[in-house]
């Protein structure tokens, strides 16, 4: 997936500024920067889910907009905070609709199989005959990712997915997001607001100020007190820890 | 996925379906009299479209209330709201201060009924269409701006009553006062291919429904082309309300209740089942009112005021407990 | 400063010139030299119809308009007026019930009545809102019409059972045909009503900030929310009963003004009365003039003008979010950090 030039303006005002980057396959990349720097906006806008006014979006060798939007939901996911469903809905109903863009609203045999893994690779086998309503905000989480593993994209677009998580759960996600790249082989890009998850779980960080790019690089590259510093506009100090970078800011 | 839920709600649409047949035969034989062969005709002559008629509406109204629901994502509004009622007012006065009481769009009922189902159809059309598209399918939005226009159309309705020779008023006034009664069978007729055709025309979009109550990130993440879908969407809920207030004027709650109890009462995400609930209920409601209305209360007072009242009530309440509005 | 200063003092120009031209639109010719000349019939009319249609009439606009800003700034909401809040649908299920249990009672009889149905529903209302949290502001006026119909419909139900329509059809479109000597002096009341709630602004302003904010400043949340909701409803309770329903003034007029002068109260609340009051004159002289000899009630005129303003409003605001139309040199930043945080707060809802 190639960005070239995007920009996006509201009321006149430039949130998204000419940013290019090329995603790398099969990895996890983190978006990152301070409020307002537009990183869910180039998420938006690269998920089609916000239009955009210039620029490009190479998806695969076709403009995103080009894409016929059933073929792309089979091979892109987005997963952003505006989740709140009214109906009642059970987990697995939920996670069956992962296989909407491949068999309509009839679900097949071979679907059935494919939500059983996703129900378990999420370990969500004992919730998932409860309500989406009723789960706490980790389990809600956890279903939602369930029904995107169901998707069964190459890429998935996380935007802030341990955003009203405790520590463990966040923690927990990110392992996931993790695995989701490892085990699976998905290339996983996310909005994050820590900059720790994303230095320890990720293997590419862009850094946004100003609805521009300051930084995109591995992690190791991001990662230096002074791109951060430069970033945020507070003093870092940098640590080790498990062989990779992390911050500590004050 | 036929789960338990899935079968016991199935169960429970049988019911009310019974509940349906019921209602309808008592409607149809409760004071008739079945010695008197002239007399039971008459009787089913009269009834038997009344009764179609409120099939119809209910069904038109309470489909048109739960998709229109789902689409804005909010439970406690309805599409009633939108301003039809008074449209219809002012497009039939319209069409009498134009054409004249004594023409022949006024005085043939079903010629004067077709004109002001198209018109009100293209205004509505282009009015509402045009709405959607500048709030940016902002539905609330549009709602309130619906009940601006309420009064806008009224005013100049009322308006032109006023400017209109007094003659003129009086026949106009006889064909205002809507009702179940004054309706024959080429309007019913009329009405059924309406719906039919919105039915046909929207079957895609109405299969997308539960895609769409994912909320709209989703159903684009899902493949759903979610800005058109919900404008023919909307489009199909603004052509049944019409065609439902053609034929038997405002029922302003209806739609709201029979939406609500038809959630409550099956508690799922399906629209099949839920628009077959909502239609049932509807029916129910409005049989069984009628029913009540004609012979409990003898006319005394339409049922459409009973609805709004009961209707009412029933809306405070379901404020009150479900606060997340 | 100035700018503001000089918007009060345009309006308040326009509404003297109004006014005047107001007094010599009718059906008879009344000229002014007659009048000082001393030709008697004249100056009845003039006693008698013109000059309390005009109190009436700037009566009315000023209450209303009034009414409206203090729900607005109560209910931190800019889409509630008494036409969306539920009083003026109150007010007469009160007017009905004063016909049906006190067939022989007097205008001031009615005012009670109307008064105490007014007060309550505004109330129940309000109290309703305040127990449902709201993702949109939007939702808020729709349910107050939602409410209003419900209360509509069971005054339309008495009014069936008891064969009142007739009876109460005066009350629904208002007019000012029958504003006369003798018949319409309860509408001053608004008078009183309006000064009271002048020297309590600052106190609305900040319930408006919520519970918590007027705690920390140690004002008496529920007393001033309910009283401030007393005087709005008493004020369109005593214009009902006089001149009947009148929807929308309470709703555009508010809106308008804080379009240029943005939102706190105490700065708007004279501007907001003044507009009021031209845009009930501009109307009434609209309706007296389209099909003269005859007029069209007031409630007519305002429907179509009003909603026609309120729609180009709501279009406005859909496309430029919140910013006002600011006036040069306004930029005392007059609207200090409570009316910005408010403004804020208010918007919440509209950017989904």
């Amino acid at each position: 997936m190639r960005i070239k030039d995007l920009t996006k303006r509201y009321d006149g005002k430039i949130v998204v500024d000419s940013v290019s980057f090329q995603i790398p396959k099969g990895k996890v990349i983190s978006l990152i920067g301070p409020n307002g720097a537009g990183k869910s906006t180039v998420m938006g806008m690269i998920s089609r889910l916000i239009a955009r006014d210039s620029g490009m979006v190479d998806f695969e060798g076709q403009d995103i907009g080009r894409w016929k939007s059933k073929e792309l939901s089979k091979r892109l996911a987005i997963l952003t905070q505006s989740n709140n469903i009214q109906m009642k809905l059970t987990v697995r109903e939920l996670v069956a609709f992962g296989r909407f863009p491949y068999s309509g609203g009839r679900i097949t045999a071979e679907d059935q199989a494919i939500i059983d893994q996703a129900i378990e690779y999420m370990e969500l086998q004992d919730f998932q005959d409860r309500f989406i309503d009723e789960l706490s905000g980790g389990q809600r989480q956890r279903a939602y990712i369930a029904m995107v593993i169901a998707q069964d994209t190459e890429y998935v677009l996380l935007d802030e997915p341990t955003n009203n998580l405790d520590i463990y759960h966040a923690t927990n996600m990110m392992k996931i997001v993790r695995r989701l790249c490892d085990e699976l082989g998905k290339t996983v890009i996310l909005v994050l607001h820590d900059i720790n998850y994303a230095a320890f779980y990720s293997d590419y960080i862009c850094a946004f100020v100003d609805g521009k790019i300051a930084k995109f690089g591995t992690v190791k590259e991001v990662m230096t007190k002074e791109t951060l510093s430069e970033i945020y506009k507070v003093d870092f100090e940098m640590m080790e820890i498990g062989g990779k970078p992390l911050s500590v800011y004050y | 996925m036929r789960t338990a839920a899935y079968r016991a709600n199935i169960r429970k649409l049988a019911v009310l379906f019974l509940i349906v047949l019921a209602a309808a035969v008592a409607y149809m034989v409760v004071d008739v009299n079945f010695c008197n062969e002239k007399l039971f005709h008459y009787s089913m002559k009269i009834r038997t479209p009344k009764l179609i008629v409120m099939l119809i509406t209910a069904f038109a109204i309470g489909g048109a209330s739960i998709v229109f629901q789902s689409i804005i994502n909010n439970t406690i509004v309805t599409p009633c709201l939108l301003g039809m009622n008074s449209l219809y007012t002012l497009v039939h006065t319209a069409v009498v201060f134009v054409a004249g009481s004594g023409s022949l769009l006024a005085v043939n009922a079903n010629l004067s009924f077709a004109v002001d189902l198209v018109v009100m159809g293209a205004a509505a059309m282009v009015i509402y269409g045009y709405l959607f598209r500048k709030t940016k399918h902002n539905v609330l939005y549009v709602l309130l701006i619906g009940t601006v226009l309420t009064s806008f159309f009224s005013s100049i309705q009322t308006s032109l009553t006023r400017v209109m020779d007094p003659n003129e008023y009086d026949a106009l006034l006889t064909t205002l006062v809507a009702s179940f009664s004054n309706v024959n069978s080429e309007i019913i007729l009329f009405c059924f291919i309406v719906l039919g055709g919105v039915i046909f025309a929207l079957r895609k979009e109405l299969s997308l429904l539960n895609v769409l109550t994912l909320g709209k990130d989703q159903a684009i993440n899902l493949g759903v082309d979610y800005d058109r879908c919900v404008r023919r969407l909307l489009l199909g809920v603004t052509l049944c309300i019409a065609a439902a207030t053609a034929m038997v004027g405002p029922i302003s709650f209806l739609g709201l209740i029979i939406a609500n109890l038809s959630r409550q009462l099956l508690k799922t995400y399906r629209h099949e089942q839920l628009i077959l609930g909502s239609a049932l209920f509807g029916m129910i409601v409005l049989v069984g009112g009628q029913l009540i209305v004609e012979h409990v209360f003898t006319y005394s007072v339409p049922v459409s005021v009973f609805i709004t009242v009961g209707g009412g009530f029933y809306f405070l309440y379901l404020l009150l407990t479900n606060r997340r509005a | 400063m100035n700018a503001s200063r000089m918007m009060t003092a345009v309006l308040l120009i326009c509404l003297a010139v109004l006014s005047v031209l107001s007094l010599f639109v009718g059906v008879i010719d009344i000229n002014p030299v007659s009048l000082l000349t001393g030709d008697l019939e004249q100056l009845e009319i003039f006693l008698i119809s013109r000059l309390p249609r005009l109190l009436a009439i700037l009566c009315t606009g000023v209450g209303m308009s009034v009414a409206g800003l203090i729900m607005q700034q109560l209910c931190m909401n800019k889409f509630v007026s008494p036409t969306t809040g539920a009083t003026i649908s109150s007010a007469q299920l009160g007017i009905l019930l004063a016909l049906l249990f006190w067939p022989g009672s007097t205008l001031w009889g009615r005012a009670l009545f109307a008064f105490a149905a007014a007060i309550l529903g505004t109330w129940i209302f309000v109290w309703f809102i305040q127990r449902i949290q709201f993702k949109d502001v939007i939702m808020v006026p729709l349910v107050g019409i939602m409410f209003g119909n419900v209360i509509g419909g069971i005054t339309n139900y008495l009014a069936y059972k008891y064969e009142m329509t007739q009876a109460l059809s005066s009350w629904l479109v208002g007019h000012f045909s029958l504003v006369l000597r003798g018949r319409y002096e309860i509408v001053y009341l608004v008078v009183p009503l309006v000064i009271l709630a002048f020297l309590f602004a600052n106190h609305f302003n900040i319930v408006g900030m919520g519970r918590d904010f007027s705690k920390n400043l140690g004002v008496p949340y529920n007393l001033v929310l309910f009283a401030g909701l007393t005087i709005a409803a008493m004020i369109t309770a005593s214009v009902i009963v006089v001149v009947g329903s009148i929807s929308y003034i309470g709703l555009i007029v508010p809106n308008l003004v804080a379009m240029f002068k943005g939102d706190k109260i105490r700065g708007t609340l004279v501007d907001t009365a003044l507009f009021g009051a031209i845009f009930v004159l501009v109307c009434d002289m609209l309706g007296r003039t389209v099909i003269a000899p005859y007029e069209l009630p007031i409630e007519l005129i305002v429907g179509i003008v009003g909603s026609i303003l309120f729609i180009g409003l709501l279009f406005y605001r859909l496309k430029n979010g919140r910013k006002a139309v600011r006036l040069g040199g306004l930029g005392t930043s007059g609207c200090s950090v409570t009316a910005s945080q408010a403004a804020s707060s208010l918007e919440g809802g509209d950017l989904s």
